[in-house]
C-alpha cells in the first residue's frame, strides 16, 4: 500500500504542495513562537544569573533570619565572602523631577557585584547613593549633587522582629516589598508613613550584563540604606533576600558544608538559583502561551485547508479507488492509504515549517540584537529537540485529523463506481441533520450566553468583573464554533446572494458566480477558512475602537483639561509664559485660571481650579462644561458620592451647588470661588490642544518652554494618547499574529481555485473553443477568487463587528457607557485586501487554465 | 478582421461552388528530430459551402489533426488553412478566439456543456461571450427543429446524452457560423440517439443551409454526409461523393489492402474513386 500511496502522492504533487504550505506556515509559527519563548526565558535566565555577580553559591533562606544565615555562612570554612542581596526601592527627587529607583547594596567583595561603578565611587555612607546614568540624567544631577529620597514606612518601629513569614525569593517585584513586609503584622496602628532624607550622588553605575534591565536599572547604596528604604530597620526585616557566596576552592565541598550548617536555607549554585527564580516568575511563558493561542488559530485554518484539499483529492480519485476496491482492496486499506498520505504530508511540511520557523526566529534575533541595546539577547537560536519535535507532531496530528473525514469518504466509494462512465467527480456529502442540530444548538446556546454576559455586565454591581467576561468569551466561542460547523448550510446561500449582482456584470462574471455554486461545500469551506481569521481581526479592531471610544469619554471626564500648567501657589503665572505656551505648535487655547486647595467636609484637601463659564470651551468634558454654565461646580465623586450640594472651605466656608464627576480635581465656578474667598491670582494655565495634535509632543514642547520656570505641567491628553498608543500597539501585534491565519486561508483560496481549474480542464477548453478569450478565462477565475475571498471577508467582518461589540459591551459595560464603533478603516482594508488576495490567489490557477489549448475540449478524458 | 462576414466569398475555380474551408499543403509535425511524427503531410483539400462532409480514416490517419487546423484550434507546421477568405494559419490567439466565437461552431464527442448553465444558457453562450443578442427567430427555429422547447430550463445533468448533444448542436449553430466542426458527435451516444443527431446535422445542411465538417470513424455516420474524405498516414486517401455505408466500408477496406503489400511508399497517394465505390 505504501508504494501505491507514494505513487498517488506523486500524481497529486501540485495539490499537496499547496496544502503543505498551509501546514508549513502553521508549523513555522509554532516553532518560531516556542523558540522566541526560549529566547525570552534564556534572556531572563541570563539576566537573573547576572544579578548574582560572580557568586559561586547562592543561599536562599526558607525560614529564619538573614543575619544569622549570613554569620553562619561567613563562618563556614572555604567561604571567602558572603554578601546579602537585598532589593530596595526608593524614590529620588531633584527639584520637580522624580525617579523611582531600585537599589541594591554595595558588596564588600567586588566579585559579588553585578553593577560597575563607572564614574565617581561606590557609596560608603548612609547618605550616599550611586545612580544609573539614565536616572541621573532624568533627574538632571551629576556626581556630587544632592537628591531627596522618599520611602514609605509602615509602622512605629516594632521592637522585636518575630517574623514568622518565610522570606521570599529575590524575584519578587521590588515595589511590593514594603507592602509585603508590613501588613502581615496585623497591628491596628499600621499606617503608611512617608519618610524623606537627602542623599548625595557619589557615583554613576553601569549594568554591563543588563542584570537589572527588568527593573528599569538599579542603583547602589550601602546595605543599611537599602534596608531602610525597604521600610525596615535591620536586615531581618527585609522580605526577600539572598546571600551571595564566593568560595575559595571546591565549591561542591563548601556547598555540602553549608547545607549542613544552614538548616533553614537552601544552598544552590548560581545557575540553579537563576533557573529557580526564572521558573517562579515565568513572565515569558504567559506571552508564549498567548502567542501559541494565535498559532492554534492558524493551525485550525490550516486544518480546514487540508480537509478541503483531501476531499477534492479523494473525489478526483473516485474511479481509481473504486478500481482498487474491484481488485480486492479492503475499506481499511483505502482509509489507511489516505491517512498515510496525510501523515507523510504532515511530517514533511512540519519539518519544513520547523526549518522556516527557526530561520525566521534567527532573522528576527539578528535584527533585534543589532537594533536593541541594553537587552541581552543571544545571537543565535538554540533549537531544542522539544521545540523541533512539537511543531512536527502538531502539524502531523492536524493534517491526519483533517484528513479523517475525507478518508472515510474514500471508504464509501463502491467498487461499481469503476464501471461507470467518468463524470465530473463529486463527493456528495449532504449536510446532515446532525450538523444542523449541533450547529443550531451551539450557535443559539452560545449567543444566549453571550447576551447573558452583556446583561450581567450591564447590571454590573455586586458581580465580579471577570464573571460576565468569562461567560461572554465562552458564549462567543461556542456560538462561533456553531456557526463554523453550520457553515456548509448557510455560507452557500450568502455566496449565491452576493453572486447574483456580480453575475450581471458580464458573461465571465456570470460563469464565475455559477462556478462558485457548483461545489457549495468546497466554496463554503474555503470561505470559512478566511472567515476565521477575518472575524478575529475585525473583532479585535472593533473591540479596540470601541474601547478607545468608551475610554475616551471616561478619560474626558477624568481629565477634562488637556493640559494644566501649575505655577507657584499664590503667585500669578507670568504673561510671557502664557504667550510662550500659546505659541507652541499644536496648542489651541491657553486660559489663565485661579487655583485653590479646597477642604472638603472631612477635612481632606484637594486641588481645585476656578473656571469662568465663558472659558468652559477649554474643557473636553461637555457634561462638566454644561454644569459650569448652569452655575454648578464640578467636584470629584469621591468626595461624597452623587450629591447636588456640598459644603467646602478654602478661606471661607460655603455650600456649593455641585455636579459630581470622575475627575480628581474640582472645577469651581467664579461665584463659588468668590464665596470661598479663593485668591484672585491666576496661578494656573489651562491649555487646550488642537484636535489631532501629538499630545505627547506638545507636552514635551511646553515643558521645554517652561523649563526655566518653577512650574509643574500635567497633560491628561498625553496620558490619553499614551493609553491609545498602548491599545494601538497591542492591536497591531494581535492583527499581525492573526495575519498568519489569514495568509493560510488565502493559500486555501488559491488551492481551491487551482483544484477547480484542474477539474474543469475540458470545460475551460470548451469555453475557449466557443469563443472565450484567454483574458476572459482569466477574468472568470479572478472573479471566482474574489467572490470566494470577498464573501469570506464579508461574513468575517459582520461576525467580527458583532463579536467585537459584544466584547466591548461586556468589558466596558461594568465601567460605564459603551460606545459601539465601527473601525471603518480596518473594515475597508480587510475587504480590499480580501479582494486583492482573491485576485492574486487566482493568478497562478488562471494562468494554468488559460494555457489549456482549446483542442483539449475534443479529447476524450 | 471582419466579424460580420458570414458568407464565404472565395469561389473555387473548379466547380463554381463557394468554398467554406480550404487547406493548401497543410502540414503538421509533432515532435522533432528522430521522434518527429508527420500527422498531416501537405494536404490540399476544399470543403464546399452548404455541404456536409465527413472525414474518415483509421486511428492516427490525421483526421482529427486536419480538423483542428481547419478550425484554428491548433497551429500548422507549414501550409495554409482558410476559413472563407480568411487565412487562419497566421492569426494570433485573440483573432482566433474571435473567429471561433463568430464564424465557427463546434460539436464535441463528450458534448462539453457547462454543467452550471441551463440548456438555454448553454445554447446562447457563444453570443453572450461575443456580447451579441441572439436572433430570436433563428433561436426558435433551432430549438423547435431540435425538439428542445421543453428542455430549455434544464441543466445538462437532467438531460439524456442525445438531448445534451442536441443542445450542443444548437450551441454550435446559434451564431450562424460559416462552418460547424463536429468531432465524433455520435461517439458517446446509443445508435438511436446517434441517428437522431446525424439526421439533424443533415437537415441543418439541407434545410438551414449550414456547412458541416464531421470527423468520424463510424461508416454509418459517415453515410449521412454528402461527401466522405478518407485519410491515411496524413494524406488524402480517397474521396467518396454521396456515400452509402457500403461504399464507405469498401473505401476503408481499400485503404487496408493498399497498405498491406507495398509498405506504403511516401510518394504515391492512392485515390479511391468515389462513384465506383471501390478501388480504381
Amino acid at each position: 500500500m505504501l508504494r501505491l500511496t507514494l505513487a498517488q502522492m506523486r500524481r497529486s504533487l501540485g495539490r499537496l504542495v499547496a496544502a503543505g504550505v498551509a501546514i508549513l506556515l502553521g508549523s513555522a509559527f509554532v516553532t518560531a513562537t516556542l523558540t522566541a519563548g526560549d529566547v525570552i526565558t534564556r534572556g531572563g535566565y541570563d539576566a537573573m544569573t547576572a544579578t548574582y555577580g560572580d557568586a559561586d553559591l547562592v543561599v536562599l533562606p526558607t525560614d529564619g533570619r538573614l543575619s544569622t544565615l549570613l554569620d553562619a555562612t561567613r563562618g563556614t570554612p572555604g567561604v571567602t565572602a558572603a554578601e546579602p542581596l537585598v532589593v530596595g526601592w526608593v524614590s529620588f527627587a531633584s527639584g520637580r523631577r522624580t525617579v523611582g529607583e531600585t537599589v541594591i547594596p554595595v558588596p564588600a567583595d567586588p566579585s559579588l557585584a553585578s553593577l560597575d561603578v563607572v564614574e565617581g565611587r561606590a557609596p560608603a555612607a548612609q547618605d550616599e547613593v550611586a545612580l544609573p546614568a539614565a536616572s541621573a540624567e532624568r533627574l538632571g544631577v551629576g556626581v556630587g549633587d544632592t537628591v531627596r529620597s522618599t520611602w514609605t514606612v509602615w509602622s512605629e518601629e516594632p521592637a522585636t522582629t518575630a517574623t514568622p513569614e518565610p522570606a521570599e525569593e529575590p524575584t519578587e517585584e521590588p515595589a511590593e516589598e514594603p507592602a509585603a513586609a508590613g501588613p502581615v503584622r496585623s497591628d491596628d496602628e499600621l499606617a503608611p508613613q512617608e519618610m524623606t532624607a537627602d542623599v548625595t550622588v557619589v557615583g554613576l553605575v553601569d549594568d554591563p550584563h543588563a542584570a537589572w534591565a527588568r527593573y528599569g536599572g538599579a542603583g547602589l547604596a550601602v546595605l543599611d540604606s537599602v534596608v531602610r528604604w525597604s521600610g525596615g530597620t535591620d536586615i531581618d526585616d527585609v522580605g526577600s533576600a539572598a546571600v551571595l557566596v564566593a568560595v575559595d576552592g571546591d565549591s561542591a565541598a563548601v556547598r555540602s558544608a553549608l547545607a549542613q550548617v544552614l538548616d533553614d536555607a537552601e544552598v544552590l549554585t548560581r545557575d540553579e538559583a537563576a533557573a529557580r527564580a526564572v521558573e517562579s516568575y515565568g513572565g515569558g511563558n504567559v506571552i508564549v502561551m498567548v502567542v501559541l493561542g494565535f498559532a492554534a488559530v492558524a493551525m485550525l485554518v490550516a486544518a480546514l485547508v487540508i480537509a478541503n484539499t483531501f476531499q477534492v483529492i479523494v473525489a478526483q480519485r473516485t474511479r481509481m479507488l473504486a478500481l482498487l476496491r474491484c481488485v480486492g482492496a479492503r475499506r481499511r486499506q483505502l482509509r489507511g492509504s489516505v491517512l498515510l498520505e496525510a501523515g507523510i504530508l504532515g511530517v514533511v511540511s512540519g519539518v519544513a515549517g520547523v526549518v522556516v520557523g527557526l530561520a525566521l526566529a534567527q532573522a528576527a534575533l539578528s535584527v533585534l540584537s543589532r537594533t536593541q541595546n541594553g537587552v541581552p539577547l543571544p545571537t543565535t537560536v538554540q533549537p531544542t529537540l522539544g521545540n523541533m519535535l512539537i511543531p512536527v507532531l502538531v502539524a502531523t496530528a492536524v493534517t491526519v485529523g483533517a484528513a479523517l473525514v475525507p478518508a472515510r469518504a474514500a471508504t464509501r466509494v463502491s467498487p461499481v463506481a469503476a464501471l461507470r462512465p467518468a463524470e465530473a467527480p463529486t463527493v456528495q456529502a449532504r449536510p446532515g441533520r446532525v450538523r444542523l442540530a449541533s450547529s443550531l444548538l451551539l450557535t443559539v446556546g452560545g449567543l444566549v450566553a453571550l447576551a447573558g454576559g452583556i446583561v450581567l455586565a450591564r447590571q454590573g454591581f455586586g458581580v465580579d468583573v471577570m464573571l460576565p467576561l468569562a461567560i461572554g468569551v465562552l458564549g462567543g466561542g461556542t456560538s462561533f464554533v456553531g456557526l463554523l460547523v453550520g457553515a456548509p448550510l448557510w455560507v452557500p446561500r450568502i455566496v449565491s446572494a452576493v453572486g447574483r449582482p456580480v453575475a450581471a456584470i458580464s458573461t465571465s462574471a456570470r460563469l464565475a458566480a455559477a462556478n462558485t455554486l457548483r461545489n457549495p461545500r468546497r466554496t463554503s469551506a474555503t470561505s470559512t477558512a478566511l472567515v476565521i481569521g477575518v472575524t478575529l481581526v475585525v473583532m479585535m479592531s472593533t473591540g479596540a475602537v470601541s474601547a478607545q471610544a468608551s475610554l475616551a469619554r471616561e478619560m474626558d471626564e477624568r481629565g477634562p483639561v488637556d493640559m494644566t500648567v501649575f505655577g507657584m501657589p499664590g503667585e500669578a503665572v507670568g504673561d510671557g509664559l502664557a504667550e510662550g505656551i500659546a505659541a507652541v505648535d499644536g496648542v489651541d487655547t491657553v486660559v489663565p485660571a485661579r487655583y485653590a486647595l479646597v477642604a472638603r467636609p472631612d477635612g481632606i484637601e484637594t486641588e481645585a481650579v476656578v473656571l469662568d463659564p465663558a472659558d468652559a470651551g477649554i474643557l473636553r468634558d461637555e457634561v462638566a462644561a454644561r454644569a459650569l454654565a448652569e452655575g454648578r461646580s464640578v467636584v470629584p465623586r469621591s468626595w461624597a458620592g452623587d450629591v447636588t450640594s456640598v459644603e467646602v472651605s478654602v478661606r471661607d466656608t460655603a455650600l456649593l451647588e455641585v455636579r459630581p464627576s470622575a475627575t480628581d480635581r474640582a472645577l469651581l465656578t467664579t461665584q463659588a470661588a468668590d464665596a470661598l474667598a479663593v485668591d484672585d491670582v491666576p496661578s494656573v494655565l489651562l491649555v487646550r490642544i488642537e484636535p489631532g495634535a501629538d499630545a505627547m509632543g506638545v507636552l514635551q514642547d511646553v515643558r521645554d518652554v517652561v523649563a526655566d520656570d518653577t512650574v509643574r505641567v500635567e497633560s491628561a491628553a498625553a496620558e490619553r494618547q499614551g493609553d491609545q498608543r498602548v491599545i494601538d500597539v497591542m492591536l497591531a501585534i494581535v492583527i499581525g499574529l492573526l495575519g498568519v491565519a489569514v495568509v493560510i486561508a488565502l493559500i486555501g483560496v488559491a488551492n481551491t481555485l487551482s483544484l477547480s481549474v484542474i477539474e474543469r480542464r475540458r470545460e475551460s477548453a470548451t469555453l475557449r473553443a466557443v469563443g472565450l478569450s484567454r483574458r476572459g478565462l482569466r477574468w472568470m477565475l479572478a472573479t471566482e477568487g474574489m467572490l470566494i475571498a470577498g464573501v469570506g471577508a464579508l461574513i468575517g467582518t459582520a461576525l467580527g463587528l458583532l463579536y467585537g461589540w459584544a466584547g466591548a459591551a461586556t468589558v466596558f459595560g461594568t465601567i460605564g457607557d459603551v460606545r459601539l464603533s465601527v473601525p471603518w478603516a480596518h473594515v475597508g482594508i480587510v475587504l480590499l485586501v480580501a479582494l486583492l488576495a482573491g485576485l492574486a490567489a487566482s493568478a497562478l490557477p488562471a494562468r494554468a487554465a488559460a494555457r489549456t489549448p482549446p483542442v483539449a475540449a475534443l479529447g476524450v478524458d | 478582421m471582419p466579424t460580420t462576414d458570414t458568407r464565404p466569398h472565395d469561389r473555387s475555380a473548379t466547380d463554381g461552388v463557394a468554398t467554406a474551408s480550404r487547406a493548401r499543403a497543410l502540414t503538421k509535425v509533432y515532435g522533432s528530430g528522430a521522434a518527429a511524427v508527420r500527422a498531416l503531410d501537405a494536404v490540399d483539400v476544399d470543403f464546399a459551402s452548404g455541404a456536409f462532409t465527413a472525414i474518415m480514416g483509421p486511428s492516427g490517419s490525421g483526421k482529427s489533426t486536419l480538423m483542428h487546423l481547419l478550425a484554428g484550434l491548433d497551429d500548422a507546421t507549414s501550409g495554409t488553412a482558410h476559413l472563407g477568405s480568411t487565412e487562419i494559419t497566421t492569426l494570433d490567439d485573440d483573432a482566433l478566439t474571435r473567429l471561433r466565437r463568430d464564424r465557427v461552431g463546434f460539436v464535441f464527442q463528450s458534448f462539453n456543456l457547462l454543467p452550471m448553465l441551463t440548456a438555454e444558457q448553454n445554447i446562447v453562450l457563444p453570443l453572450d461571450l461575443a456580447g451579441r443578442r441572439p436572433d430570436r427567430a433563428w433561436f426558435d427555429t433551432l430549438v423547435t427543429t431540435l425538439g428542445l422547447q421543453a428542455r430549455l430550463t434544464h441543466r445538462p445533468s437532467e438531460l439524456s446524452g442525445g438531448q445534451q448533444q442536441r443542445v450542443a448542436i444548437a450551441r454550435a449553430l446559434v451564431a450562424q457560423p460559416e462552418v460547424v466542426f463536429a468531432d465524433e458527435p455520435t461517439g458517446n451516444l446509443d445508435s438511436r440517439s446517434g441517428a437522431e443527431v446525424l439526421s439533424f446535422l443533415r437537415r441543418s445542411v439541407r434545410e438551414l443551409g449550414r456547412t458541416i465538417i464531421m470527423v468520424t470513424h463510424d461508416p454509418t455516420a459517415a453515410a449521412y454526409a454528402d461527401r466522405v474524405l478518407l485519410l491515411a498516414d496524413g494524406r488524402i486517401a480517397g474521396d467518396i461523393a454521396d456515400p452509402t455505408p457500403e461504399s464507405v466500408l469498401a473505401g476503408l477496406e481499400g485503404l487496408r489492402v493498399l497498405e498491406a503489400p507495398a509498405g506504403t511508399p511516401t510518394g504515391a497517394t492512392p485515390v479511391v474513386d468515389a462513384t465506383a465505390g471501390g478501388l480504381r
